[in-house]
């Protein structure tokens, strides 16, 4: 009775992450993917990115859609970081590292931009992009860096979320191949809007004094807006703003140090027993009952299918269990769920989510190495992957 | 115009000291010049720019006659004193150390306002993101291909090599998808000159890093077992390449940033460098040789730790290598550049051939087990003990064990080939780009080579020659030692396969060889040293017209043996018959043929003398046989009979396989007086007919006598008219008569049964 009522838990909440993780992620790149769009606008004029940004950025950040994007944030952060103080180990696959490290970093670097913007909204402060551009490129240029840093860490971040996630269904397969190109396109031709805007205003800049004579009174008061001189009419805190950004920075920085220290000292309190593994003949593998059977197959450089890395929702890692000294724990209900998906014979188990307790496990893997779903629709279909008796 | 130009050098010469030269060409009867050219002529001379003119062609000639006297010992003054000015140029660099990196990083300051600098760095980072970008595309569509490379199984060598050659295509060509899209990008703007060249550096080193990355990752597949191809363990793999890459990478950082300080320091391209610049370089010099003598320990400690028990020369070659580094160092601290990529070549080159050579053997031995293993899976029987080792192997079979059945592995007469190819190779390449060095260094007059230059093109030439005819030989001899080595003398009966020809001719062919391939070389070589050789290949041929005059039959002789040879005549152990000579061919020189008789007589005959020959030993032999029976035998049972000796000829284990078609009857041949002549023939391989004859006499004889078949004898009928009723003395004197006649008429005589 107990242990159903703990599978019950533990199914509710497993589907619960997974699902947040997703939703608010894909929620997250939405946005970035729609603002990136609008700065791409700059290889036409910054007047032209102006008079896109109450469309393609404004929508976003309204009163509730704001409210909503702060909140995914906040929810993907969290949830990244309880991902990572799970982790059995952090020597994974290039894709997952990856996506660790541009995942810790994306929130130090973004505080600056987005608490800046977002407080100066608040004080009332329309902070439009030919204002923001000349910041970048004129005043801070070092600030200028970083944006450009940060996109790209965003923009990878997301994509190595968004391509596991979909590589893991069955059925978006078709759809990869259009959108590979488009993840090219869409922060290069931002990136280049953005250095085309940064050179006009640069070009501005370095005009012959006449014409910046010129075009004088409006750039003063445009400078002064943007040198953070308070102009009379909106009160700006600026100092509030700069120690709420800090604030950020620092908090996530610790926060994300914290995680790893916590994750460190949970695995080396957890008492971990030998494991030796054997993957289709090959082996014994050492591996400790910390592990995996996945990462235990990585560490000892076996190569292994694992198209969601796992993350239990592809199935592709599935083995087939042919001797275990123990008993291996039960499924869990995400491991459940997916085993039940891709109609796995009685003895299958998932290598990223089974971690053996012990002893000597004799494993066959049920896909190749290099399996992925642009292969041959299912090779669990095939008699060659009979459960033996 | 030009034909003024013309005359007008014409004029210098005239002009010009050597006065013999001006008398040759005065000579002539020219009409004596119009007054209007001697004016022109003036005017000529008096123009400021043909005054110019005539002085720089002047200069030149006497720049020109300057280097082609130079001497060693000017040669030497000249080194002596550039070697000296280094040795100042280093005491001012040494002087300059202590304020080198504050001096660039000013102009560094002054030259790059900290806007501009960082504004670049975000230009870098965007074009550095769209060059990954691009790459990133590409690698998303070629994954499935790579990873199927990566986690497929090869059988063989070759499909292993091709396989680790595509991952390395496939890796290259995403690197020129980002070289393209981030240096792509970078030119499409308009930079300022010295930003321009520093971005340039670092795109350009960024990707020359990782060039030389996707190099490492061919030969050393570090995750890869399967791909490598270099017959290392995966711990050495890895570990050898992370160091090399790490050495690859502080090297090609060094030169870029070397390069970007001497444009900081003068921006004006091509200026001598300045002590500062100096000083910076010989520092990161001394890192670079700090980080190669560390890597160089690194490899091979972990060699070591790797295999365990290392070999003596495992220390000595780790210190020779050492040694080459410093010596290398040393070199270009003093600015003898050429010298030190001599030395660091040449002395490269030494371990490089033995790690060469260590990798071929590995390879051969690779594909060796390989092709073993796709044997033994095969259901063909094989012997128990399949040898690992291919040379264990072949030595095992010559010592004993005549029964085991050969393994002919395909691979075994390659290996010294192979060896001596990429041997070959690398040399080739050594040379080439000693000879580019030489020709680019500090002889820049190439029409006057010095002593140095004119060793170096010698040995050159000299090395060229050797490594080709080297090359030409071994593959020819282990050609020819295949051929001989699948031969096998004829046991004695049977008779000689079509390769014994090969066993006459070749060894022929490779003297024939040996001797061309050593004339050409010492002729190269010596036309090389500067040696005239035309009269040597004159003279010889002279000689060769005069001895070919003189021993005019013993060309004829050998001419003609060649071609009988080729023909396929006859092979050693063959039955021949020329003219009245009969015997079996015994040996077949160059000159001459030498056959034995049957009763051991031995003939020599000058392959000149042969006209024709007749063979008896080639393919097939009849043989005819006939028995005279009487006239009342029963043919269909003879038919029978002889049937069922040929059945038991074709039954004997002795020569039972050589024959071809076995005893058969032919049926009555002809009538005769007394008898029927019954022929029987059989066909055998040549030299089997004289056993199955004697057989074939005997087992009809038996089985004649078994089903009471006589053969015919001779006798006489005595026919008496009306002597049915003659008294027995009567019939004695009849009879005695009768014999008297007969044996006078026919004198008894053996009949011929041979064909």
């Amino acid at each position: 009775m107990q242990t159903t009522q703990t599978k019950g838990a533990g199914y509710n909440a497993g589907l619960i992450i997974r699902a947040a993780r997703i939703t608010s992620g894909l929620y997250l790149l939405a946005y970035v993917t729609s603002h990136l769009i609008n700065l791409s606008l700059g290889l036409i004029s910054i007047q032209a990115m102006d008079i896109a940004r109450p469309y393609l950025t404004g929508t976003w950040t309204g009163p509730v859609m704001g409210q909503l994007l702060s909140l995914s944030l906040l929810v993907h952060f969290a949830l990244g970081l309880l991902a990572i103080y799970k982790r059995p180990t952090l020597r994974t696959s290039l894709q997952d590292g990856v996506q660790l490290v541009t995942g810790l970093l994306v929130v130090p670097l973004l505080a600056t931009h987005a608490i800046g913007i977002s407080m100066l909204d608040d004080f009332g402060v329309d902070f439009s992009f030919n204002q923001t551009i000349r910041l970048f490129w004129l005043s801070q240029p070092t600030l200028g860096l970083v944006q450009v840093v940060m996109l790209a860490v965003v923009w990878v971040h997301g994509c190595a979320g968004l391509f596991t996630w979909l590589r893991s269904k069955e059925n978006a397969r078709n759809i990869l191949g259009w959108l590979y190109p488009l993840a090219v396109a869409v922060p290069v031709v931002a990136l280049l809007g953005y250095a085309e805007a940064g050179r006009a205003v640069l070009t501005q800049a370095e005009a012959p004094k006449i014409e910046q004579a010129y075009e004088a009174p409006r750039q003063t008061t445009e400078n002064q807006q943007a040198a953070y001189t308070a102009t009379p009419a909106p009160v700006v805190d600026y100092a509030l703003i700069k120690q709420v950004t800090r604030t950020v920075i620092w908090g996530s920085i610790v926060l994300g140090i914290l995680t790893i220290l916590a994750r460190w000292v949970r695995v080396s309190v957890i008492k971990s027993e030998r494991v030796s593994l054997i993957r289709d003949g090959v082996g014994p593998m050492p591996s400790t009952s910390a592990l995996t059977m996945l990462d235990g197959f990585r560490q000892n450089d076996q190569s292994h299918a694992s198209l969601c890395e796992g993350r239990g929702r592809c199935g592709t890692c599935a083995v087939r269990i042919l001797r275990s000294e123990f008993p291996l724990p039960p499924p869990s209900p995400l491991e459940a769920r997916t085993l039940l998906r891709i109609n796995a014979p009685e003895n299958a188990r998932l290598a990223c989510q089974v971690m053996p307790a012990g002893g000597r496990v004799e494993t066959a893997p049920m896909y190749p190495a290099d399996y992925s779903f642009h292969d041959e629709k299912s090779v669990l279909s095939e008699p060659a992957f009979e459960v033996p008796t | 115009m030009i034909g003024l130009f013309k005359r007008l050098s014409l004029i210098l010469m005239l002009c010009a000291p050597t006065q013999t030269w001006a008398q040759d060409v005065v000579v002539g009867d020219i009409d004596a010049p119009s007054s209007n050219d001697l004016h022109e002529f003036t005017r000529l001379l008096a123009d400021q720019r043909i005054q110019t003119w005539i002085q720089d062609q002047a200069d030149d000639v006497d720049a020109e006659s300057e280097t082609k006297t130079i001497s060693v010992r000017e040669q030497f003054e000249i080194f002596a004193a550039k070697t000296g000015q280094r040795v100042q140029d280093l005491g001012a660099a040494w002087a300059a150390a202590g304020h080198a990196p504050t001096m660039i990083s000013e102009r560094w300051q002054e030259q790059v306002t900290p806007n501009r600098k960082v504004r670049s760095l975000t230009f870098v980072m965007i074009f550095l993101f769209l060059g990954a970008g691009l790459e990133w595309l590409l690698r998303q569509y070629t994954n499935p291909i790579r990873k199927r490379l990566e986690h497929g199984e090869f059988e063989t060598l070759s499909q292993r090599v091709l396989a680790a050659f595509s991952r390395a295509a496939l890796s290259l060509s995403a690197l020129v998808v980002f070289a393209i899209g981030s240096i792509g990008a970078f030119g499409a703007f308009d930079w300022p000159p010295l930003l321009y060249s520093m971005i340039l550096n670092a795109l350009a080193t960024i990707v020359a890093i990782r060039v030389f990355g996707t190099v490492l990752v061919l030969f050393l597949a570090p995750y890869v077992p399967a791909l490598r191809l270099v017959p290392i363990e995966t711990p050495l793999a890895r570990g050898i390449g992370r160091t090399l890459f790490s050495l690859a990478a502080l090297f090609i950082a060094y030169i870029a940033l070397i390069d970007v300080f001497e444009r900081l320091a003068n921006p004006e391209f091509g200026a001598a460098q300045t002590p500062d610049v100096l000083a910076m370089s010989v520092g990161f010099g001394l890192v670079c040789l700090a980080a190669t003598l560390i890597a160089i320990a690194i490899c091979f400690r972990m060699v070591k730790r790797q295999h365990g028990q290392v070999s003596r020369s495992h220390g000595r070659w780790r210190a020779y290598i050492s040694f080459l580094a410093c010596i290398t160092f040393v070199l270009w601290l003093f600015d003898m550049k050429i010298v030190m990529w001599n030395v660091a070549l040449v002395g490269g080159l030494i371990p490089v051939l033995r790690l060469l050579g260590i990798w071929v053997d590995a390879a051969f031995d690779r594909a060796i087990a390989d092709f073993l293993a796709k044997v033994e899976a095969d259901p063909i029987p094989l012997p128990d003990a399949i040898i690992e080792d291919a040379a264990e192997h072949i030595t095992l079979i010559d010592e004993d064990e005549p029964e085991v059945i050969e393994i002919v592995d395909p691979y075994e007469t390659y290996r010294p080939i192979a060896q001596r190819l990429v041997r070959f190779a690398a040399i080739v390449c050594v040379g080439m780009l000693l000879a580019l060095i030489w020709n680019l260094g500090i002889f820049v007059t190439t029409d006057s080579p010095n002593i140095a230059q004119q060793v170096f093109r010698v040995l050159l030439d000299s090395a060229a020659a050797l490594l080709i005819a080297d090359l030409v030989w071994v593959w020819a001899k282990t050609a020819i030692d295949r051929r001989l080595s699948a031969y096998s003398p004829p046991v004695d009966g049977s008779a000689p396969g079509p390769e014994a020809r090969m066993a006459t001719l070749l060894p022929l062919l490779r003297v024939v060889l040996m001797v061309t391939l050593l004339a050409i070389v010492i002729m190269s070589i010596l036309s090389s040293v500067g040696v005239n050789i035309a009269p040597i290949i004159a003279g010889a041929s002279v000689l060769g017209i005069a001895i070919g005059f003189g021993a005019q039959s013993l060309v004829k002789d050998v001419v003609s043996g060649i071609f009988f040879l080729i023909d396929d005549a006859f092979r050693v152990g063959e039955y021949v018959e020329i003219d009245q000579l009969r015997g079996n061919v015994e040996k077949i020189s160059i000159r001459s043929l030498q056959i034995r008789h049957h009763r051991g007589a031995v003939h020599t005959l000058p392959f000149g003398e042969l006209k024709s020959m007749t063979n008896h030993s080639r393919d097939w032999v009849i043989m005819k046989l006939e028995f005279r029976v009487p006239f009342d035998t029963d043919l269909r049972l003879v038919k029978k009979l002889i049937k069922k000796v040929g059945a038991e000829l074709k039954a004997n284990e002795v020569y039972g396989d050589s024959i071809l078609e076995t005893l058969k009857s032919q049926g009555v041949r002809r009538m005769e007086e007394f008898n029927m002549v019954v022929g029987v023939k059989f066909m055998t391989r040549p030299g089997e007919q004289w056993l199955v004859r004697r057989d074939a006499y005997q087992g009809v004889r038996d089985i004649f006598d078994a089903n009471g078949i006589r053969m015919a004898e001779r006798n006489v009928k005595v026919e008496i008219e009306g002597g049915d009723d003659l008294t027995p003395d009567q019939r004695r004197a009849a009879s005695a008569a009768a014999q008297e006649a007969s044996q006078n008429q026919l004198p008894p005589g053996p009949i011929p049964d041979e064909p």
